[in-house]
């Protein structure tokens, strides 16, 4: 399988999601905020972190 | 005797809290074996069919992607540095997937492949997670959480 870092973060945070959403709720409602949740900071701190790393060569 | 409407009763979420089901130790250690076993298993046996399957999946793709990215399974070998013990505790929480793929040969890993860090990442996470489906499906199974 050949994913770009983009993808396999994206997928990571997926997987991940799932599992936290169903393991740390108990309704379903509650359970998909929280997947969704959880998905979107995943994805929103890795770009953050990213772009604060780019200026640095090392 | 305590009314649902008098002052005094119990708060409703207390009510229901007591009221979930609760199976013996016995049951409970056989479900987390087989849920650390077969990621879901616990949960489908006690009838969470849809959490069961969900986190099946889930975590079952995960490994499978991160084999196939080229990532490492540790091994358990005692004569490896000594932190990699952490990594093998980290890939060994699959359970049965674990197993059969270090019999398969799988896992070997290839450090020069763009995706080898990812792949291991994968493969230490979802074994993790697994740890923590099986706390989940002892919670369920102990009444502490519906």
């Amino acid at each position: 399988m050949n994913l770009s870092h983009f993808g396999a973060m994206a997928v990571f945070a997926l997987f991940v999601s799932v599992v936290f959403g169903l393991v740390t709720k108990n309704t379903p409602r509650e359970q998909f905020r929280y997947g969704v949740f959880v998905f979107f900071s995943f994805v929103c701190v890795a770009i953050i972190v990213g772009w604060l790393m780019y200026p640095f060569p090392w | 005797m305590l009314n649902e409407n008098s002052p005094n009763a119990p708060p409703e979420t207390e009510t229901a809290a007591r009221e979930l089901p609760r199976l013996n130790m016995g049951l409970t250690v056989a479900i987390c074996c087989s849920c650390f076993v077969i990621p879901g298993l616990g949960h489908i046996l006690m009838g969470r069919w849809i959490r069961g399957i969900l986190l099946a999946l889930a975590i079952g793709l995960m490994f499978l992607m991160g084999l196939s990215m080229q990532g490492e399974l540790y091994s358990s070998d005692l004569n490896q540095a000594p932190l990699r013990l952490f990594g093998f505790f980290a890939d060994a929480g699959i359970g049965l997937m674990y197993w059969l793929a270090e019999h398969a040969r799988l896992g070997a890993g290839n450090m020069s492949a763009r995706t080898y860090d990812y792949g291991t990442a994968y493969l230490w996470v979802c074994g993790l997670l697994n740890y923590l489906t099986v706390l989940d499906a002892f919670d369920i199974a102990r009444g502490r959480k519906p």
